[in-house]
């Protein structure tokens, strides 16, 4: 009996000397800068991609920002150098909140022109518009449909959608703009997507990380769009986009541009193919990066953006004017012109 | 064939005490027609009799939570928890009658903060566990147990401010060891029970998700993984703890108990852990069981625990 008992005992130990834990030592500035490094590290999933792109080395980034970090420092100079750190990432997927701000890589559209006025965009919706579960509809008087979609964020109805689509059926072409729409869930985008097909198309890959290392990766998984059992758009189709359409918005242009009766008009988008994910460092500040990319079907990164088929900016004229240079491009593009 | 042969002894004494004149005839007539009409019918009853005495018990707790889940978030996050445990043991047929079968369910639920205080989860886990034990009978007053154990468990963990790893859904289960230490003993005349017991999952499966997969690739694109994985003792240390005390109040048996709940695991390169420590209060019924669902209190001392 004794015997057992110090199995027992002895398996008890073993189970204490087992403890899963992280070795986190501490909350001061040397173990948060390396706890945000080792998220990023280990968790990221763009390193080797941004590493092919534009040269970035994590290691290097360690080596370079650990100079700057000292024990005495504020923690004003904390979040400042550790923002500085995350946007080496150049993503816009990649935030670090705390109480003193958000930090946002913004480069991604600042950079470029900003091609969205709403008060330019009210000139064509005229009064007469509807806003129906988060999307804005109007006719142009050139008897166009313009669905205007400001964010993914919210849900939008299928009765909605079948409602909308019903209206817009004696229209000869539809425009669908997502200029600003900066994302949302990518379930609601597909929804909205699902409207312009009539058979289940192959729209891209996704995977994710199966380890730390920067080469852990699961296979590709192909992503389909299945066409929605309610009404469908048979018409053709023009997708606005701007540096601003982001997220879930690359995503939902992307699954577009794989349909044959879509034209893409405008700007670039801004990217964002990898799915946020969501940690912490041990003083409580949190941080949000890219940790599962997509491709389109060629197995491209959509990282850095979606090119249009027609690509054109709004001019300072037709702005002085009141008009929105891609909403009369895509008229064109519809029109056949 | 126990109960029989208690009888028996009964009879023996009673005709003694018949043979001192001391006890009323009419007693006396009772025990013989009970001797003469009931034998069969008690050795018909008598191999049933042990295994329908059933010990059950209902306790509530509170106490304290650690939980850590890198899917979410690097750092432990503690807090407070409240438990619920129900527990029913009684006597099998097997290996002689010296085998009884515990049932154990335990519902716990916690919240739980991180270090800097800047974040919470909200933690809940189902448990049942099924055990067969062994009981050993090696001195007056002590029993040990031993036998195997099936441990199934469910549960979540939600972290109220991430994006789209908000939570880590806990499903897992196998086989295990249990073990019990159960010591009756009197102080004052005044009688006690003492348990403790362990119970120790050795193999089984669990569900995780991979390292940096989302559940919607898992449930909305059906694009799984290497989901569900085998796990052991190397990546799936566990330990569940549980030591109680009986004492009668009345003619009430109740009981007060710590838990001590270490779950811990590394699959998918994903490091988790829950220690709960509890303390619990409740009661103890013990019951003989008849056909459907009716009961009968029966006394303290006579239980399968």
């Amino acid at each position: 009996m004794r015997k057992y008992i110090l199995y027992l005992c002895i398996t008890v130990q073993a189970l204490f000397a087992s403890c899963i834990r992280e070795d986190i030592s501490g909350n001061t500035p040397e173990s948060n800068f390396e706890s945000l490094w080792k998220i990023i590290d280990e968790q990221y999933c763009f390193l080797e991609y941004k590493h092919e792109e534009y040269g970035l080395d994590w290691d290097e980034v360690h080596t370079r920002y650990a100079q700057r970090i000292t024990s005495d420092m504020t923690w004003e100079n904390l979040y400042e150098v550790l923002s500085d750190m995350v946007n080496e990432l150049r993503d816009g997927h990649v935030n670090l909140s705390s109480s003193i701000g958000t930090s946002q890589y913004r480069a991604w559209f600042d950079a470029f022109p900003h091609n969205f006025s709403d008060s330019i965009q009210s000139n064509y919706l005229g009064k007469d518009y509807v806003n129906s579960s988060g999307i804005t509809w109007s006719i142009l008087e050139n008897n166009i449909g313009y669905i205007y979609c400001e964010s993914f964020s919210n849900g939008i109805g299928d009765g909605n959608l079948d409602q909308t689509l019903n209206s817009l059926a004696v229209c000869d072409g539809l425009i669908v703009d997502v200029r600003d729409n900066g994302g949302g869930n990518l379930t609601t985008a597909q929804k909205l997507a699902a409207r312009f097909t009539n058979e289940r198309v192959l729209v891209g890959y996704m995977y994710h990380k199966t380890g730390p290392a920067h080469d852990d990766f699961s296979d590709p998984k192909p992503v389909y769009i299945e066409p929605s059992d309610g009404i469908r758009w048979q018409k053709p189709v023009v997708v606005l986009t701007n540096r601003r359409a982001y997220s879930a918005t690359n995503d939902f242009v992307n699954s577009m541009n794989q349909f044959p009766n879509v034209t893409l008009v405008g700007d670039k988008t801004g990217g964002g193919s990898g799915l946020p994910f969501s940690s912490e460092i041990p003083c409580g500040w949190s941080i949000r990066f890219s940790a599962s990319p997509m491709l389109d079907p060629e197995m491209n990164h959509l990282e850095f953006g979606i090119d249009p088929d027609v690509k054109v900016d709004m001019t300072s004229e037709d702005i002085a004017q009141g008009k929105d240079t891609m909403i009369e491009t895509a008229c064109r593009v519809l029109k056949g012109q | 064939m126990k109960t029989l042969i208690y009888i028996e002894h009964r009879d023996t004494k009673t005709l003694r005490i018949k043979n001192k004149a001391s006890v009323p005839l009419r007693l006396c007539v009772f025990i013989l027609i009970v001797l003469t009409c009931l034998p069969t019918r008690i050795q018909a009853q008598d191999s049933l009799q042990a295994t329908r005495h059933v010990m059950r018990s209902v306790m509530i707790g509170a106490g304290h939570n650690n939980t850590f889940e890198t899917y979410l978030s690097p750092l432990e996050y503690e807090g407070p928890e409240v438990r619920f445990a129900y527990e029913t043991m009684r006597m099998t047929r097997l290996m002689d009658g010296n085998v009884s079968a515990q049932n154990l369910f335990q519902l716990h639920a916690s919240y739980t903060e991180n270090i800097s205080q800047t974040n919470h989860t909200y933690g809940g886990l189902v448990n049942w566990n099924y055990a067969l034990h062994y009981q050993f009978r090696p001195a007056k007053g002590l029993k040990i147990l031993f036998g195997p154990m099936l441990d199934l468990n469910a549960g979540v963990v939600y972290n109220r401010r991430n994006s789209n790893n908000p939570a880590q859904a806990k499903a897992y289960g196998g086989l295990g060891a249990s073990g019990m230490l159960i010591y009756r003993f009197r102080i004052k005349n005044y009688p006690l029970t003492v348990r403790w017991q362990a119970n120790l999952p050795l193999l089984g499966v669990m569900f995780s998700p991979e390292f940096g997969e989302s559940y919607y690739e898992i449930f909305s694109l059906g694009n799984g993984g290497r989901n569900v994985v085998f796990t052991s003792l190397h990546n799936n240390p566990s330990l569940r703890q549980l030591l109680t005390l009986d004492f009668p109040v009345g003619n009430t048996v109740m009981r007060v108990g710590y838990v001590c709940d270490l779950q811990q695991a590394k699959v998918n390169n994903l490091k988790s852990h829950t220690y709960s420590h509890d303390f619990m209060i409740g009661v103890v019924r013990n019951l003989y069981l008849f056909h459907g669902k009716k009961h009968m209190t029966t006394p303290p001392k006579i239980t399968p625990f």
